[in-house]
């Protein structure tokens, strides 16, 4: 899997014309090198980040990080480096001389990200945006990663299932934070995601979190407050296994079996993922699966407008391929279905002064159609296939 | 409340009081809002475009989502000197402080022509003549140089980092009470401690512990190792599946967030009743070490002061920094691995001190303090037994 990733960051080199690449931000890193790292809050995470270097032609990326327990077990020992601090002046003598060891003055790099250290204390390379090299090599993936995404996904729906037992009057969101986290890591997760989400909805979108756009606010984070009988919780969790993230939505209820309504509600959620996945293959565009699913709902767009109908994950939370996003119908028509894309579909069913559902349904598109990643249980809904 | 409480203990915890004794919060936002501001006059900043999370944590005091790992930049939170207001990327006003009003806010974007087109109805933004970031990305800096027209693009740490670096009583405070969190966490993972356990256990058990007590976002999950006594030692940063043997010296190093503010503390101790030959020798080194390290925390000292301490103590060259500075997460200086021999410590500055020992045959001791530099030296703010 990592060789084969490797290879596609080679050829997206040669084919942008690149000598090759300087990674900063966690999930890049992990994408070119395979390297764990300790799954850490923001400064801390960028302080003492672990940076990737791929040169064109050659065959392994090269490490440099504090975590050398991490490193992948095929990484040759002089690809493995210790750190260096991008992020400080102080790095930038260590920095310079790495670079000068892999590249030639005048070099053309793709950096993703730049601290003024660096603008300051790296001159003499032609600096271009990694995005397009990466966004290109992780857009479509393996059957190695699926299987890694599919891997992070079950230990998180294990982790839940006993979230979901302890869910009752007098729980906070916290407590469920507890229960999910010790379970995960028990159960072989490598790294945490993102803070847990259980937002209790309000019935109406009026007496929800104001918003910018009138449209519901959707995630809001997690503190002590006290889940009461019959909160609709919105539940949200990712977690990493092997570098790779999973994406656990689904709707609970405290202290109560979905009612008449609700099930309607759960049952128009999976006619919409249905509608999308009916029609899910390779050829397919994002802009024909927004207009089956608005047609499955007759007529009203079911999801959130910061949101999107379903997202790609990886080794982000959150990546390509977007679909129904601030990107635009034309983005979304030029953005065809391959194999190996990977697409989360959370749709959102909203009924003013009923509040809604949302759940969260993984696919990765195989040559003809699709395969399931995450499980078809939606308790307490019941199952769905 | 009484206008200063004089026993600080009655700060330390999470819920609010009804007379208001603990953290006032809009006060302690209000105080770091003004340092922001006075900076950019001292350095002539027209506004600020932050992307880092403890900058834009600075500058908001806006409770978000926490995620783990880095982002490369985005501009997240906007400061424009002449309105003195600060503006942030959120679609909704929940977890946003008062004093950012709802139209001082922007929404999420995927695609950064919304993101450009949103920040080009900050009022003030675009009349910058210099703007600071605090990072950049090829890209974002071709946007936001269209966006600003010909203004200056530099980099914001002067004034962010100088205002972060000495603290305000206020984050001492949150220090302390994320501290107080570390030091209970680290009795959790002592009490489940015991030969056969996983680390990946013991950091499930760091996890619950501190999301329980409302800090569900570990600063980091690098929070335990099991040291081999036999063989080559080393420093680990990941949780592995391997149960901790009998006798083993297991480091036990939890940290906490409080408001954001970052404290932790490490504590090496032996897993069952026997403790491998040589333990005894190799804990007593570390503490002295730290001792070394902590005696050299004065203002006016500087790094090369940490190195030279940690050297006369017998300290051979640490795998991991010897300190670094902690508020809004972990800070410069990171002083140790060849880095951090000119930076200077003042009064008012945080630290994370660590001492690692390490012998083959024995085992590993790490220990760890998060400390104030005060006039007279180093003030520990986590207190735990040593052993």
């Amino acid at each position: 899997m990592r060789r084969e990733r490797f290879q596609k960051l080679q050829d997206g080199l040669s084919a942008g014309g690149l000598d090759g690449l300087v990674l900063l931000g966690s999930s890049s890193v992990v994408y070119a090198t395979g390297a764990a790292m300790p799954a850490q809050d923001g400064d801390r995470a960028a302080l003492f980040r672990a940076v990737a270097v791929v040169v064109k032609g050659e065959s392994a990326p090269h490490l440099y990080t504090l975590y050398a327990d991490g490193a992948p077990p095929e990484l040759p020992s002089d690809h493995l480096h210790g750190p260096l601090f991008p992020d400080l002046d102080d790095g930038m003598d260590l920095f310079a001389k790495a670079l000068t060891a892999h590249f030639a003055a005048g070099a053309g790099i793709g950096v993703d990200h730049q601290s003024h250290a660096m603008l300051r204390g790296l001159s003499g390379f032609d600096w271009a945006d990694a995005s397009g090299v990466l966004g290109a090599a992780k857009l479509q993936k393996t059957v190695d990663e699926v299987s890694c995404i599919r891997q992070a996904q079950l230990l998180n729906e294990l982790a839940m299932v006993d979230a979901l037992r302890i869910l009752r009057p007098g729980v906070r969101q916290i407590d469920l934070s507890a229960v999910f986290l010790r379970r995960v890591f028990e159960l072989g997760a490598s790294a945490g995601g993102i803070d847990p989400i259980w937002q209790v909805m309000a019935p109406t979108r009026e007496i929800g979190p104001w918003t910018l756009h009138g449209d519901l606010a959707y995630p809001t984070v997690t503190t002590d407050r006290f889940l009461r009988h019959g909160d609709v919780i919105w539940v949200d969790a990712g977690i990493v296994w092997e570098g790779y993230a999973s994406d656990y939505g689904r709707t609970w209820i405290t202290g109560a079996d979905p009612n008449a309504q609700q099930l309607v509600q759960f049952r128009r959620w999976r006619s919409v993922v249905d509608a999308c996945l009916d029609i899910l293959k390779p050829g397919v565009s994002g802009l024909q699966l927004g207009k089956v699913a608005i047609q499955a709902n007759d007529g009203v767009r079911p999801w959130i407008e910061h949101f999107y109908l379903a997202h790609g994950v990886g080794t982000d939370s959150a990546e390509m391929p977007l679909i129904g996003t601030d990107f635009g119908d034309q983005f979304d028509e030029q953005l065809i279905m391959q194999p190996g894309m990977v697409a989360v579909f959370e749709p959102v069913i909203w009924e003013d002064g009923a509040a809604g559902y949302r759940s969260e349904d993984i696919v990765a598109v195989t040559d003809t159609g699709w395969i399931k990643l995450s499980g078809s249980t939606y308790d307490p809904y019941g199952f769905g296939a | 409340m009484s206008p200063a409480p004089r026993d600080h203990g009655v700060l330390i915890g999470m819920m609010s009081l009804e007379d208001d004794a603990r953290v006032d919060f809009s006060l302690l936002r209000g105080e770091r809002r003004a340092k922001v501001l006075s900076g950019m006059e001292t350095h002539g900043l027209d506004a600020l475009m932050l992307g880092g999370s403890g900058d834009v944590h600075y500058v908001s005091g806006a409770r978000q989502l926490g995620r783990a790992g880095v982002l490369p930049y985005a501009p997240v939170a906007v400061v424009v000197r002449e309105t003195g207001r600060v503006h942030l990327m959120s679609t909704w006003d929940e977890g946003v402080p008062p004093e950012i009003a709802r139209e001082d806010l922007y929404g999420l974007s995927w695609n950064p022509m919304s993101l450009m087109a949103s920040l080009a109805n900050v009022p003030g933004l675009r009349d910058s003549r210099r703007v600071g970031t605090d990072g950049l990305t090829p890209m974002f800096a071709a946007m936001i140089s269209q966006l600003v027209g010909s203004a200056e693009l530099v980099d914001a740490a002067p004034v962010m980092a100088a205002a972060r670096r000495i603290k305000a009583a206020d984050e001492i405070t949150c220090l302390d009470v994320a501290s107080a969190i570390a030091e209970s966490a680290l009795s959790a993972m002592e009490d489940a401690l015991r030969p056969g356990i996983a680390e990946r256990e013991l950091l499930g058990i760091y996890d619950e512990h501190v999301a329980r007590l409302g800090a569900p976002t570990p600063p980091s999950e690098s929070v335990c190792f099991a040291t081999p006594s036999r063989g080559p030692v080393r420093f680990r940063h990941l949780a592995s599946d391997r149960p901790v043997g009998d006798g083993e010296l297991v480091v036990l190093a939890p940290g906490a967030l409080y408001a954001g503010y970052e404290a932790g503390l490490a504590r090496t101790r032996v897993a069952g009743q026997s403790a491998p030959p040589g333990a005894a020798d190799l804990l007593s080194r570390c503490a002295r070490s730290m001792e070394a390290l902590l005696a050299a925390c004065r203002a006016g000292n500087t790094g090369a002061d940490l190195y030279r301490a940690w050297e006369d103590a017998g300290g051979v060259e640490s795998p991991v920094p010897l300190a670094h500075g902690l508020g809004l997460g972990a800070e410069p200086p990171v002083i140790g691995l060849g880095r951090g021999a000119e930076a200077s410590l003042e009064e008012g500055m945080v630290l994370s001190v660590q001492s690692w020992v390490a012998e083959e045959g024995v085992g590993g001791c790490l220990q760890r303090a998060t400390v104030v530099i005060e006039s007279g030296g180093a003030s520990a703010l986590t207190r735990y037994g040593r052993l």
